[in-house]
């Protein structure tokens, strides 16, 4: 068995991967890859602490975050979605610097 | 058969159930509202002609009030009950209803039924669908009464992740200029970040404590900081210490003592950061000011209402319940974290509102700055900062609302007032109005007889009981520029006005006349004679 200190590190360096995608990004894709990035992170923390300990709880916790992750993921596609068709259509001149976010 | 499922919906409803009460009514009520919105589409309008109590308008809000309605009753017999026999507990000790539960439940739910009232006759929102414009706030209203009573990291997760899901749907409810999903988009990504990082925080915390329910992990946190020096102590005291160690206590192999004191740190300043990026969400949007200068935030006034009240209340009240569980013992290390956090969110606010010129957002930056204030409490953290808290967040609440009430008013269906320059004026067209929202808006800068200056003064005195002195004084001085912030709203109502005297009186329906009653009332009541509040205030903390 790997010892703890691993994972941890995994999901540290994870952690700061997705911590700086959202901070320093301009792309609302990409920034959204970077906070299911940092909840990835803490579904790896959950599973080794749940090894660790031999319970339950964090397995289920790691379940209910991947659950979380994939609804939270719908909804801001959905809203990017909506957002994207808004801009490109009607009103492009408004949104000079959120609609350059856009591409890649 | 019938008899046997009776017996047991009775025997659940006499345990679980009974906790989970409130929720479930707002739940089911909520679902009503969207089945009778769905029927509504289907069967046209004709058949009830013009006759007004059949119109959308109004039935879909009077379900959502009843809902409410029938919430707050169950929590006012469940108030009684907890009198009685003390707290009740359910679902394997991860809901509770205790004193500060039915406080703040009893707070979300008037702040829920506030925006469902101001709604009636908002512009932006008569035209989409209302059914499930109503139906989410009702779902984001039992996901926060849900966070305030959960004591379980697992649900508290789940509750929040819930209030921010149907934020994030009412963010984007078509507004005004027809904007609001770019707001929606700036609102979830801040939102969504709080959410993943406070996420984070629950499974250091879980890993230090092996347990989910937040008085068990507190009781770990506490022991934790003694093993830490045990470690310490057998490190440097040779290999046989080393090895009684871990005969002892298996687990002390897997942690270091420098990990042991720097996780916990890291978890708090987490969840505090997490839980402030929640409820400071909303202004988090710089854009906004370059998109036409002057517009709205293109998210409706009642929602921006929502958003900056009910919501951060919630957030502030999960915030203050894990910091005094989950944190309790280690108070001397967090509270210059807790401390720097306010003093920011204070600074942040009060200066960025002085340079808007839209009232909607000089409001909502200066509710960054009332939560900083409230946030100050936590800092003195003894009895008279708790009393100091809650009476803050709940005479905050009218205040704010009923300078949105007041807005949403003036706007009427002239669609992009909202401005300072749209407020001048006003004392010409509606003294009514104006005076109204120059008692809302000295409540909210501090003027001595008002609400708003008793929240600020018992923080205050509580700092200074407590020897955080500059602190104290730092309170003080930027209460003076939160004054001059909002002043400048009060003097452009009050100023006069030539160009525009012919123009036409607001006129108030009976819904915002109800609110701005309610408001109006407890901001002087609050002030003038604030025994009955500051008891109210009292009771969260079971004091």
């Amino acid at each position: 068995m790997l010892p703890l200190t691993h994972y941890l590190s995994l999901s540290f360096a994870l952690f700061f991967i997705g911590l700086m995608g959202v901070l320093t990004r301009r792309n609302l894709i990409i920034k959204l890859f970077s906070i299911e990035i940092i909840l990835n992170a803490t579904s790896i923390n959950f599973m080794a602490f749940a090894r660790l300990y031999g319970d339950a709880p964090g397995q289920v916790f790691a379940v209910l975050v991947v659950a979380m992750l994939a609804i939270e993921l719908l909804v801001a596609l959905a809203t990017i979605a909506a957002t994207c068709s808004r801009w490109k259509s009607a009103t492009p001149d408004d949104e000079p610097d959120l609609s350059a976010q856009l591409d890649y | 058969m019938l008899n046997h499922i009776l017996s047991v919906f009775r025997t659940y409803m006499h345990g679980d159930g009974a906790v989970l009460l409130p929720e479930m009514q707002l739940f089911l009520f909520a679902i009503g509202t969207l089945a009778m919105d769905a029927w509504a589409a289907n069967t046209s309008n004709e058949k009830h002609g013009s006759n007004p109590i059949f119109q959308q308008k109004y039935w879909n809000p009077a379900v959502a009030l009843a809902g409410i309605a029938f919430s707050a009753f169950t929590l006012w017999m469940l108030r009684a009950r907890i009198l009685q026999s003390g707290d009740l507990a359910g679902f394997h000790l991860t809901l509770v209803v205790d004193s500060y539960f039915v406080f703040f439940s009893a707070l979300l739910l008037v702040a829920t039924a506030l925006a469902i009232l101001l709604s009636v006759n908002c512009a932006g929102i008569s035209v989409v669908r209302q059914g499930r414009y109503y139906a989410l706030l009702l779902f984001a209203c039992m996901s926060m009464m849900l966070m305030v009573s959960a004591v379980d990291l697992l649900v508290i997760f789940l509750a929040v992740e819930a209030a921010s899901i149907s934020a994030y749907f009412l963010a984007a409810t078509p507004g005004l200029s027809n904007r609001s999903p770019s707001a929606a988009v700036r609102f979830l990504f801040s939102s969504a970040l709080g959410s993943a990082l406070v996420a984070f925080a629950f499974s250091l915390l879980y890993g230090l404590s092996g347990a989910t329910n937040i008085s068990q992990v507190a009781g770990a946190l506490a022991r934790r900081h003694n093993v830490a020096k045990v470690i310490t102590l057998s490190h440097q005291s040779g290999s046989q210490m080393l090895q009684l160690l871990l005969s002892r206590l298996p687990e002390a192999v897997h942690w270091h003592s420098f990990t042991l004191e720097a996780l916990p740190i890291a978890a708090f300043t987490l969840v505090s950061v997490g839980m402030i990026l929640k409820f400071a969400a909303p202004p988090f949007q710089p854009e906004f000011n370059r998109v036409n200068g002057e517009t709205d935030f293109g998210i409706p006034s009642p929602v921006i209402l929502y958003l900056a009240g009910a919501y951060a209340i919630a957030a502030v009240a999960l915030l203050l319940r894990s910091l005094f569980t989950i944190f309790a013992d280690s108070q001397n290390i967090w509270w210059y974290i807790i401390a720097a956090l306010a003093i920011g969110g204070i600074s942040y606010g009060v200066l960025a509102s002085l340079r808007q010129t839209n009232l909607e957002r000089i409001i909502v930056y200066l509710s960054i700055a009332n939560m900083g204030y409230v946030l100050l409490g936590v800092v003195a953290a003894n009895e008279g900062a708790a009393t100091a808290m809650t009476y803050y967040l709940l005479t905050y609440l009218f205040m704010v609302t009923g300078v949105f009430g007041i807005l949403i008013a003036v706007r009427g269906r002239n669609t992009c007032a909202g401005g300072l320059n749209d407020l001048s004026g006003l004392r010409q067209r509606s003294p009514v109005t104006a005076l109204l929202l120059i008692i809302f808006v000295l409540s909210l800068a501090g003027a001595p007889p008002t609400a708003g200056f008793f929240g600020r003064y018992f923080i205050f005195r509580s700092l200074l009981e407590t020897g955080h002195r500059y602190i104290a004084w730092f309170v003080a001085l930027s209460s003076l520029l939160v004054a001059y912030s909002y002043l400048r709203v009060a003097v452009y109502a009050w100023r006069g006005d030539k160009s525009e005297t012919e123009s036409a009186a607001e006129s108030f329906g009976i819904p915002e006349a109800i609110v701005l009653g309610v408001c109006v009332f407890v901001s002087l009541a609050a002030g003038l004679y604030s025994e009955p509040f500051t008891r109210m205030a009292r009771y969260a903390f079971g004091q």
